[in-house]
């Protein structure tokens, strides 16, 4: 099915772990996905293509994009914690919130639930998040416009 | 000037009313992002309605588009995709085309949502690929249709960056966008960089593409220059137009009789990089590539 070969493509592109895991087993879609013979071919080439290593880069890419622009003090600040931290939340959020604000939010309340449960940040780095995530809540109420 | 002469513009973006400012007699025409005008609250979590306007940049647009001609530029939509067409947006973008007046209106040849989700496009470039199908292609039809009804003006379709394509399909990319054009009277946005991103990454040879694609299709030209990431060439719309897609741009624009316009796209974050003058620089190449390919039209149909 169609809607199932494009479910797959768009899973196997968010995670650079999941295309590890096709090449390996192959018919791990099958187990997953309602493909046909010819669709589930065309998966197994394409994640097999040297591109699609940039693919995996640039969906990253997208979703770090609303986060480095509006948290960019502290997302410098945490420097190579950064990208760990990312993947775990887009493990727990696979989709992009198309609201940038919205999006940055659910990112800033994700980091504070951390810091609640023990993660660890210097107060530097606390600062910047609370400055930023203020001045997102700020741009959140803004963007309430006429609709 | 000739009245066939290609408009010469911009796809928007939060600098572009201060590069009209700066060269406002090289800006003729503006491609609008409709889903950068609103806030798209669309998991529900505001009241009062999900599209929110982006009220100061809409009216700076407004000011903009005194004396110059607004197209609207689609991303949301994603007309491949298998599933129902969200009409809340459909309907949100076509109150945007009719309150800015766009006189055309396209989207990508490109997928942004699945049935479980969707893939973020916010400054990377990153469209997934589409199956050049007959069911992709009854799809398309279908929602077509439905924009048809809902937009007053032409629709466009354009053909994305692709770097991991579809292998083995029923049609080819130009073969799809000829039949779009035969059977629904789609046009063609061609974005010559999103060729030259597939020649780079050694998946596509343009100058096949472009001996195949009917040029009565094509009524949109996108122009932009990218970088490399990781060893492969990407359309990041990070700088200036490349010298091959300029060969393109003359050797093939003249066969474009239905050309309307010639955008350059460049995202906001490389102005730095680029610069008000570079930008500058580019429309005025542009407008020099609008007289030749009108100039060339001219003399072609005098000797038809």
């Amino acid at each position: 099915m169609l809607v199932e070969f494009q479910q797959a493509l768009a899973d196997m592109v968010a995670s650079p772990e999941f295309c590890r895991q096709v090449r390996v087993s192959p018919l791990v879609l099958r187990e997953r996905y309602a493909l046909s013979e010819r669709e589930f071919e065309r998966l197994i080439k394409m994640v097999n293509h040297k591109a699609m290593a940039l693919n995996c880069m640039l969906y990253r890419a997208n979703r770090l994009a609303p986060l480095a622009m509006n948290l960019h003090e502290f997302c410098t600040l945490l420097g190579t914690r950064l990208g760990p931290l990312l993947s775990e939340y887009a493990i727990l959020y696979p989709n992009t919130n198309v609201h940038f604000y919205l999006e940055c939010d659910r990112f800033c309340q994700f980091v504070r639930t951390k810091l609640r449960e023990g993660y660890e940040l210097e107060p530097e780095a606390r600062a910047a998040l609370e400055e930023e995530h203020a001045k997102i809540k700020m741009g959140l109420i803004a963007s309430y416009t006429a609709v | 000037m000739h009245d066939k002469r290609p408009l010469v513009g911009l796809l928007n973006n939060p600098v572009v009313p201060s590069v009209i400012r700066y060269v406002p007699d090289l800006v003729e025409y503006v491609d609008v992002i409709p889903d950068r005008l609103w806030y798209d609250f669309e998991h529900g979590e505001a009241t009062g309605g999900r599209f929110h306007r982006v009220t100061g940049a809409i009216e700076e647009l407004s000011e903009c588009a005194q004396g110059r001609v607004l197209g609207g530029h689609g991303i949301g939509l994603s007309l491949p995709s298998a599933i129902p067409m969200d009409m809340a947006m459909v309907q949100a973008a076509a109150s945007l085309a009719r309150q800015l007046n766009f006189q055309w209106y396209s989207e990508h040849l490109s997928m942004f949502l699945v049935s479980k989700g969707s893939v973020p496009n916010s400054q990377a470039g990153l469209g997934l690929p589409v199956s050049y199908d007959d069911e992709t292609f009854e799809i398309i039809r279908g929602k077509l249709e439905i924009l048809k009804n809902s937009f007053s003006c032409g629709l466009l379709l354009e053909n994305g960056a692709l770097f991991t394509p579809v292998p083995d399909t029923e049609m080819s990319e130009p073969d799809f966008l000829n039949r779009l054009y035969l059977e629904t009277g789609c046009g063609t946005l061609l974005d010559l960089h999103n060729l030259y991103v597939g020649l780079r990454n050694g998946d596509l040879s343009p100058v096949q593409y472009l001996e195949q694609i009917n040029p009565e299709s094509v009524q949109e030209i996108h122009l932009a220059g990218g970088h490399e990431l990781a060893g492969f060439y990407t359309d990041s719309h990070s700088g200036l137009t490349p010298a091959e897609v300029w060969e393109w741009a003359y050797h093939f624009g003249p066969r474009f009789r239905n050309l309307r316009a010639i955008v350059f796209e460049f995202h906001e974050s490389y102005i730095e990089k680029l610069g008000l003058k570079g930008i500058a620089g580019e429309l005025e190449r542009i407008h020099a590539l609008a007289e030749a390919v009108a100039s060339a039209t001219v003399q072609h149909a005098a000797s038809v």
